[in-house]
């Protein structure tokens, strides 16, 4: 079951990367990972900013598994298909089960 | 002024603070006070975006208007957030905040009043729940930034119009964003607002109408002859009149029904139409909508009502902007009889203009009892389209509109399949959840 989860939230996400990550000139693309504490989930979004204007953050996905070792699987795969860089949001002093390393050094000022 | 004799109790105007912009930032992790975000729908016809929401910051940072500014009006700054609206996501938050309401009055006491607002009856339940009202509000937006992470204002008043404006005026402003006016402070609070277009109900219509009569400020309303009020303006003379004394005699329980019903639909087309075919296109479709609404309705229209506007840039001074022409016929639901009563005003009025807003409305409804059989027409091929209308009514209901579209929405100009994600005109955001 877990797996099926997995298949459609990843493919779900590639999805809609393809759609917005059209690399264009002077444009940073990233991703954004927020640990959802209100809703128990985990929201994707990715973020397109041309140099200088404004940023554009439009959603892709909400994960509902609300689990870090499915996330780190999650997030293993789609690295190994966009090494886009990613930007976590919630999860200060929160290790991935794996690896063992925190997810966020610290807060940022905006949280 | 005697009060005695007015109603008195404890009512709370709860609103969220720049709602849709903040929902967004709490589902980003970040906090809706600080964050400069701005919900913008670019959809095609909104000419490049349109703001629908911003954070209080960015309101203040870039001096934008509470809402229905464009997107030439935002800086490019790098600091800006740009998100798209997800009304359904808001919808889904308006309900969990009501239902938290829930918890500090009965059921039958919450009243919500738009998306972001709703309106407590608190007579019977405050005291449960602190020593003042206003320690239970606090208590209320505490319970809500919480579980939800959303800011709050209250408003709160001895009736609801009291509570309405001390939330409009008095809470958005205030650092705990709470308003308090009861019938003891109305000379205070309610005499002393110096724009009489920011209190509740007076827009500037209003105004002017009130400008004329000699009345310049919400004292001087408050100090004319209700009478004198009643026979210039008419109803509303008389309550604004009530209002500017702080008094509201609504009994928030009693049913109110309309006198009539009426549904439709209207819309912005994503650039100017002027090839006949085209408009025919979006009336035929905005027709069959209001058709299939009627039937989800189990109603029946007796009159039809069709508005268009011109494109901006067609509209000469002096001329009028577009023309609005309503028509009686036999009470149907049928998708065709309908759309081709619109098509008949459409080209009796239309002189080749460009046209960019069109509305469909029906009105005087009927519930349906019974398919009205046409003498002239043979008796079986009359069932089969009701039942070939309800067939289609049951699919698009189990896989959706965009299951089965008439062929004419594929043409060029057609809007219905873009549209039927739309929720309140914007994007529901069904496709991301």
């Amino acid at each position: 079951m877990a797996g099926m989860h997995m298949n459609s939230d990843f493919n779900l996400i590639i999805e809609r990367i393809q759609i917005y990550f059209t690399r264009k000139s002077r444009t940073e693309y990233w991703l954004q990972v927020v640990n959802d504490k209100y809703d128990e989930t985990y929201n994707f979004f990715i973020n397109v900013q041309r140099k200088g204007e404004r940023v554009h953050s439009i959603p892709l996905h909400t994960v509902e598994d609300y689990n870090l070792s499915y996330l780190e699987k999650l997030i293993n795969k789609i690295m190994k298909k966009y090494q886009l860089s990613i930007t976590y949001d919630g999860f200060v002093g929160l290790k991935w089960p794996e690896k063992q390393e925190l997810i966020q050094k610290r807060k940022h000022l905006d949280e | 002024m005697d009060y005695s004799q007015e109603p008195h109790g404890v009512f709370f105007l709860i609103d969220n603070k720049s709602f849709y912009a903040s929902v967004e930032a709490t589902l980003r992790g970040l906090n809706p006070l600080k964050e400069m975000l701005v919900v913008m729908s670019e959809a095609d016809n909104t000419n490049g975006g349109l703001i629908l929401a911003t954070s209080p910051m960015a309101k203040k940072e870039f001096h934008l208007k509470a809402n229905v500014s464009r997107q030439r009006d935002l800086p490019q700054d790098p600091r800006i957030i740009v998100v798209p609206p997800r009304m359904n996501l808001y919808i889904k938050r308006n309900l969990q905040i009501n239902q938290i309401f829930r918890e500090f009055a009965a059921e039958c006491d919450v009243w919500p009043y738009s998306i972001d607002e709703s309106i407590i009856d608190m007579t019977h339940s405050w005291h449960l729940f602190g020593n003042s009202p206003r320690e239970v509000a606090r208590i209320i937006q505490k319970t809500v930034c919480q579980r939800l992470g959303l800011y709050t204002t209250v408003g709160i008043g001895d009736n609801p119009v009291q509570a309405k404006i001390a939330l409009d005026i008095y809470a958005k402003h205030d650092p705990e964003l709470m308003g308090e006016i009861h019938y003891e402070t109305v000379p205070e609070k309610i005499w002393t607002i110096p724009n009489m277009t920011d209190v509740w109900s007076i827009a500037k219509r209003t105004e002017k109408r009130l400008n004329s009569l000699g009345i310049h400020s919400i004292y001087e309303l408050s100090q004319s002859n209700p009478f004198y009020l009643k026979e210039k303006l008419g109803l509303i003379g008389e309550q604004i009149f009530a209002i500017a004394w702080g008094i509201d005699r609504t009994n928030l329980e009693d049913n109110i029904a309309p006198k009539s019903h009426s549904i439709g639909n209207s819309q912005v087309l994503p650039r100017d139409y002027y090839n006949k075919m085209e408009i025919e296109t979006v009336i035929k479709e905005m027709g069959q909508q209001v058709a299939s609404r009627l039937r989800h309705h189990h109603k029946q229209a007796g009159c039809i009502y069709l508005s268009v506007r011109y494109s901006y840039a067609a509209t000469v001074e002096g001329e009028r902007g577009g023309f609005s022409v309503a028509s009686n016929l036999t009470h149907t639901d049928s998708d065709s009889e309908i759309s081709k009563q619109l098509l008949h005003m459409f080209e009796g009025s239309w002189q080749g203009q460009p046209v960019r807003n069109l509305a469909v409305y029906s009105s005087k409804l009927v519930n349906k009892q019974a398919q009205q059989l046409n003498f002239f027409k043979p008796v079986v091929s009359q069932c089969k389209s009701e039942d070939c209308l309800a067939i289609v009514d049951q699919i698009r209901d189990r896989y959706g509109f965009k299951s089965i579209v008439y062929a004419n929405s594929l043409q060029k100009g057609g809007t219905a399949i873009n549209r039927s994600s739309l929720v309140g005109g914007h994007n529901g955001g069904n496709a991301y959840e």
